[in-house]
């Protein structure tokens, strides 16, 4: 949970997500053209560029809610094993351990916070109640599950500094507190990878200052008890947080990846400076 | 305290003033025929100055007491005071249903109005599985209730089952023709789905029409079995082996009809039952998150497919279960009773009583079907009253009786969910 347990990202590692020159088409618009990179296990992985760089199509076809024209994402479980996410259905995409946030907030608003954290953990529970039938009549098996699926909600509640307002409506949480149950959300389906679209997005500097600190304490598997360590990929305009938290940035412009590399060289790279500055690249 | 009077006191006159500019020439004016056969203008200013009069109190009422939508329920006394209320009210009106039939005064008619209050109060429940927990506009559920009265019809009159195998099989019937109509319609959404379940009903009901061979189309099918005690049949004749004769009763047409009664409350409550068991449950989570934000729940790895049929298929049995009910209680069932009128009478009780809210449900399936009957008096009124009546309820509680939700799982107190923040569902 605090600054001081983050550790720099340690490359030892490998791939959690390979991009395969993905390419997606709308009509006569090629909004992403050919990107590849790698996001490593372990590592927090940022996607940046100008608007319209094509960074949330990336997104939504590693998340499934686009389907790619072409090219391949491959998703390395953590026991082995490779997923073709763009041949998943979004539902199973997620099973296969993609989690998400989005860029507006989509919480179930008429449900407390604790409920909201308990739906993310439906396919186990599900599987633990024998499809309704079993927790229809009350048996053992499934208050079990449900005890553990309530202890993990309230860890990441905790961890999140929501526990004051478990039993609230979500759609009552302030902005912030909405962002950060939504990244709750997401953590409570034991992700392989959290995929966070614009996550500071609205936020003020100081909540900005807590949301590195958690994400780094995702990625160390310290922000909540029994947490994993989760790799990272977000989107992200706040430059100060993509910068302090990122071990690996991707820039995108124009739907094609113009720069990839630390965070200190991605920097100091001249097309990045030139994409965001609209400098003349010739110059 | 002063300011507010004041304030009510201009609004009114203000209303008062339109009041009069338009009841000067509707009533104060009128043309009459006198004795001598020409007209002449009556005027009838006290008739005005009495309506004036009526309107300035009712604003002035309206204005200091707050009977506004947006004040209704809101102050948080006023909240704590139904909730303390809604607790009593559950188990008083449970208790009230149980004992109704034993009132001294409750006789045929009542006891009749009750059952078909009950099978509302079921379809109602029923219905609302879909619509208000899943959020997933069904204007056709009469279908499913009409699949559950032919299943029980047929399968009794052409096997000779009995009504308690007829009864699980109807329902399997019907949850099985909901799926079957689930799989192509649920991947529409909002007003589209209306549309094509609409259709679904429409189709049902001309089949019926027209399978001449199978149901005997428009002339309906007669002598359908009626329900046995157990195997003991509600008789005249006072055998030994008739439900008067066995418990050593004098035999009545009113036991059949008690009877009766208590199978719909039976076949309610279990549609309540497992209802509330449900929404404690992940499936039950699942729907109301579907009804929330469909988009999300598939980020979350929810099979929204899957979800919806559960939904759909639950809610087709219970109406399968009541149709077969139905065509007991009434020995003839023909299309005609499975309208669109019905659908959309079910669709008001789930929507009048706050979508999700089985109290409300129950409430709502009483003013409705209830009510229309306590208005029977004034003939061709009826209508106009009863029309007026369902749009004071909704100008009054928007989101129906109950409009707020109560959380199925709370680390503290279960506090409910205020309406504002619950979504309506788009399909």
């Amino acid at each position: 949970m605090s600054a001081q347990l983050a550790m720099p990202g340690t490359a030892s590692a490998g791939p959690i997500l390979e991009v395969d020159a993905l390419t997606m088409r709308f009509g006569g618009l090629l909004a992403v053209d050919a990107v590849s990179f790698t996001a490593r296990r372990g590592d927090i992985t940022a996607l940046i560029g100008p608007n319209g760089a094509g960074k949330t199509t990336v997104f939504n076809c590693i998340t499934g809610f686009y389907r790619p024209t072409a090219g391949a994402l491959r998703l390395h479980r953590d026991r082995g094993g490779v997923a073709e996410l763009q041949r998943l259905k979004d539902h199973n995409i997620a099973r296969a351990g993609v989690a998400r946030t989005f860029q507006n907030i989509r919480l179930f608003p008429g449900m407390t916070a604790l409920e909201n954290l308990l739906i993310a953990q439906h396919v186990v529970l599900n599987a633990a109640t024998g499809f309704g039938i079993g927790a229809l009549l009350g048996l053992g098996g499934y208050r079990a599950a449900e005890a553990a699926a309530v202890g993990r909600a309230t860890a990441w509640l905790r961890a999140t500094g929501l526990i004051e307002r478990a039993d609230d409506p979500a759609g009552a949480l302030p902005y912030g507190a909405q962002r950060r149950l939504e990244i709750a959300r997401a953590m409570c389906t034991a992700p392989a990878l959290l995929c966070l679209d614009e996550p500071a997005a609205g936020l003020n500097p100081r909540e900005s200052e807590e949301l590195a600190t958690l994400l780094r304490a995702i990625r160390d598997g310290a922000a909540a008890e029994g947490a994993a360590p989760t790799s990272v990929l977000l989107i992200e305009h706040d430059m100060g947080i993509v910068m302090g938290i990122s071990d690996h940035v991707v820039v995108l412009d124009h739907g094609k990846k113009i720069a990839e590399g630390p965070p200190i060289v991605v920097r100091n790279d001249r097309h990045v400076i030139a994409a965001y500055l609209g400098e003349d690249e010739e110059a | 305290m002063i300011a507010r009077l004041g304030g009510a006191i201009r609004d009114a006159a203000l209303a008062t003033l339109v009041a009069f500019g338009l009841f000067v020439v509707m009533v104060g004016l009128r043309t009459d025929v006198a004795p001598g056969g020409e007209l002449f203008l009556r005027q009838r200013w006290a008739d005005v100055a009495l309506l004036c009069a009526l309107v300035f109190a009712g604003r002035l009422l309206v204005s200091l007491w707050g009977l506004r939508p947006h004040s209704l329920g809101q102050s948080p006394g006023r909240a704590a005071l139904t909730a303390k209320l809604g607790t009593f009210f559950a188990p008083a009106l449970l208790a009230f249903a149980l004992v109704l039939p034993f009132v001294p005064g409750i006789g045929r008619y009542e006891l009749d109005l009750g059952i078909l209050v009950l099978t509302y109060v079921m379809l109602g429940w029923g219905l609302n599985i879909v619509v208000g927990l899943a959020g997933l506009l069904d204007l056709g559920y009469v279908a499913f209730y009409a699949v559950g009265a032919y299943s029980y019809a047929l399968l009794a009159e052409n096997f000779g089952f009995s009504f308690w195998i007829c009864l699980p099989l109807a329902g399997i019937l019907a949850a099985f023709w909901g799926i079957l109509l689930g799989f192509p319609v649920l991947r529409l959404r909002g007003d589209y789905l209306a549309i094509v379940t609409l259709a679904f009903g429409e189709i049902i009901r001309i089949v019926l029409l027209n399978w001449t061979e199978l149901t005997n189309g428009p002339n309906g099918m007669t002598g359908i079995p009626r329900p046995t005690f157990f195997g003991l049949p509600f008789s005249m004749s006072g055998e030994p082996d008739t439900f008067a004769g066995f418990f050593g009763l004098e035999p009545s047409p009113i036991h059949r009809v008690i009877f009766l009664y208590y199978l719909i409350l039976v076949l309610a409550l279990l549609t309540n039952w497992v209802t509330i068991r449900i929404r404690r449950q992940p499936i039950g989570r699942a729907w109301e998150a579907l009804r929330e934000d469909e988009i999300a729940c598939r980020a979350l790895g929810i099979n929204v497919t899957a979800t919806k049929l559960t939904a759909f298929a639950l809610g087709a049995m219970f109406g399968g279960f009541a149709g077969a009910f139905f065509a007991t209680r009434q020995g003839f069932i023909s299309p005609e009773s499975f309208t669109f009128i019905e659908s959309a009478i079910i669709l008001a009780i789930v929507v009048l009583g706050g979508m999700g809210s089985q109290i409300g449900v129950a409430v709502a399936a009483i003013v409705m079907i209830g009510g229309f009957e306590l208005f029977r008096d004034l003939e061709e009124w009826r209508m106009l009253v009863f029309g007026a009546a369902m749009v004071v309820i909704m100008v009054l509680r928007p989101r129906g009786l109950v409009g707020s939700r109560t959380p199925s799982i709370a680390l503290g107190e279960r506090r409910a969910v205020s309406a504002a923040h619950v979504s309506e569902g788009k399909g």
